[in-house]
């Protein structure tokens, strides 16, 4: 992957892993007012006061007189960077402009050499037209291939006149990437400024529309589904990965110890390979672990599931580092008779004194010798085993007594199946939620919430034949 | 043209370039920037190069037009 070079738009590097690719040309389109010369000079201003990389800001019709009153209301102050020979502000035709950017020793590699330039902006590729389109495209393709060659990274702006129109142009063809830029309609009388990657060669890039603002310091872009990072929970924990990479990455490395996440998974969707991995890397992580036996599956699923992912669970079980709850009466597999507490003789207002008694021993002594402990709770068995108000007032305790010991805890729940405040509330009391869905012929996963407040867009759930079993797309 | 009109084009042009340091124009060009004819600068951009004022690059229509900078001078 090539280098990636600096916005100097932090929300934008964001969406670019980095920044734009060293070397492209990039197109960015908008109406008028939706800030690409803003954009533009952010770039420039950047490059030359944090990385001291030269740059040209190419104006074919508004003046550099203008262009520097204007960036003062950012603070920019152009001139002294044309003092330092960190930036040149140049007023040129286009027909001259290409005039010289094509002759040997021209007036461009003069000033790029001059200058030792590394950054351009071109305000704006649309005057480049000269009527006929082919010759227009001929044009657009030889000032990114001198760009290229020069080793310049630009960006390329670009007029939209119709902004209700999505027009693709040759300039889209022609250009390694494209950002647009837009004033939409927000609730009604409101407008929002939102910008786009629909195209980067060479980086990935996080996709869809994202907010804008123009402020003090220029344009600060906001990612979508970013939240508010939840500080207070990130101190010093430890990070147990989930096994499945793109998760992880969107988890930045996993699960924090004392967090407590949801699965929320309809009834369509397998979650066994999702929660068969996380499960697995605890165990792995030398965690102990508490899991609830789901309605649907027996403790005999859960020892083949485990060995797929290199687990041995009976060895866990002999080891004290795996037990289970388990609201059915039936058979478990040989030498796991003593990990199992059987729930379906414990009455509600029994619940909590029996798991304490249980397992408030084992428990308190491990947490004294600094052992991390994991557990997996079904929702779904206890609504359909023990009603939905026990639930919400067993929930909210049992979350709050695992985060006292310092437990990590994953709940599978449906919220198709509960109402809607239910699940409102299920997902305030936790610190992360992942959403599993069956939609047609494909099932997808979305992280809605997460400690670090990022969230993702739904991704493709892609079956493989190797440990995790499944990959995120 | 008459001689009248010269020395403000001169002031005019020498503003424009003193303002927009690093344009590079033709005589349309800058006749476009000014709103004057390419006439009415033609014998005052001659004027401003020999006065060492702007520099020419190339020659007939497509010559170019840019500032030189005077050297700044540091007090110390």
């Amino acid at each position: 992957m090539k280098r990636p070079v600096a916005s100097g738009i932090a929300g934008l590097d964001y969406l670019l892993h980095g920044g734009f690719p060293a070397g492209a040309s990039v197109l960015v389109e908008g109406a008028p007012g939706t800030g690409k010369t803003t954009l533009g000079m952010q770039f420039l201003y950047h490059g030359a006061t944090v990385d001291k990389e030269a740059g040209i800001y190419l104006t074919f019709e508004e003046l550099p007189e203008q262009i520097y009153e204007d960036m003062l209301a950012f603070g920019w102050d152009l001139r002294q960077l044309e003092k330092e020979n960190l930036l040149r502000v140049i007023c040129i035709s286009p027909e001259i402009l290409l005039e010289q950017m094509m002759q040997p020793e021209g007036l461009f590699e003069q000033i790029v050499r001059e200058m030792n330039c590394r950054r351009v902006v071109i305000d704006s590729i649309s005057l480049m037209h000269d009527g006929l389109d082919a010759e227009s495209r001929k044009n657009v393709y030889r000032i990114r291939n001198i760009l290229r060659k020069l080793s310049l990274t630009s960006l390329l702006l670009r007029e939209q006149t119709d902004p209700e129109r999505t027009e693709i142009t040759y300039e889209h063809y022609v250009a390694d990437g494209v950002i647009r830029l837009a004033l939409q309609k927000h609730m009604e009388k409101y407008r929002k400024r939102t910008l786009e990657i629909t195209k980067m060669r060479g980086t990935r890039i996080l996709e869809g529309e994202h907010v804008y603002r123009i402020t003090d310091k220029g344009i600060h872009l906001i990612p979508a589904l970013s939240m508010v990072e939840d500080r207070g929970l990130r101190k010093d924990v430890s990070v147990v990965p989930t096994g499945i990479a793109r998760l992880d990455e969107l988890l930045c490395g996993g699960i924090a110890s004392g967090t407590a996440f949801i699965l929320d998974t309809n009834s369509k969707a397998n979650y066994k390979y999702i929660m068969g991995s996380i499960f697995a890397q605890r165990l792995l992580a030398g965690e102990r672990t508490i899991s609830m036996v789901p309605s649907i599956s027996t403790l005999f699923d859960s020892k083949r599931i485990m060995a797929l992912f290199g687990v041995d669970l009976l060895e866990a079980v002999e080891q004290g580092k795996a037990y289970f709850l388990d609201h059915f009466e039936r058979p478990a597999p040989k030498g796991f008779e003593q990990a199992v507490i059987q729930l379906n003789h414990v009455s509600d207002e029994e619940y909590h004194q029996y798991l304490d008694e249980k397992l408030g021993p084992i428990v308190n002594e491990s947490r004294d010798k600094g052992e991390n402990w994991f557990a997996y709770y079904d929702l779904n068995t206890m609504f359909s085993e023990r009603g939905k108000s026990f639930v919400k007032r067993f929930f909210a305790e049992e979350v709050n007594r695992a985060r006292a010991v310092g437990l990590t805890l994953i709940i599978l729940c449906n919220f198709a199946e509960i109402d809607d405040e239910t699940s409102a509330f299920l997902e305030r009391t936790c610190n992360g939620v992942i959403r599993t869905w069956v939609d047609g012929a494909y099932q997808y996963l979305q992280v809605t919430k997460s400690p670090h407040g990022r969230m993702s867009e739904p991704l493709l759930i892609e079956n493989i034949a190797e440990k995790p079993f499944i990959r995120l797309i | 043209m008459s001689d009248s009109y010269i020395v403000p084009l001169q002031m005019e042009c020498t503003l424009f370039f003193q303002m927009n340091p690093h344009a590079y124009e033709t005589l349309d060009g800058l006749a476009l920037r000014l709103g004057r004819t390419p006439e009415h600068l033609d014998q005052v951009l001659q004027k401003l190069v020999t006065l060492s004022i702007l520099k020419r690059m190339g020659e007939g229509e497509r010559a170019i037009y840019s500032y030189n900078q005077p050297d700044m001078i540091h007090v110390s």
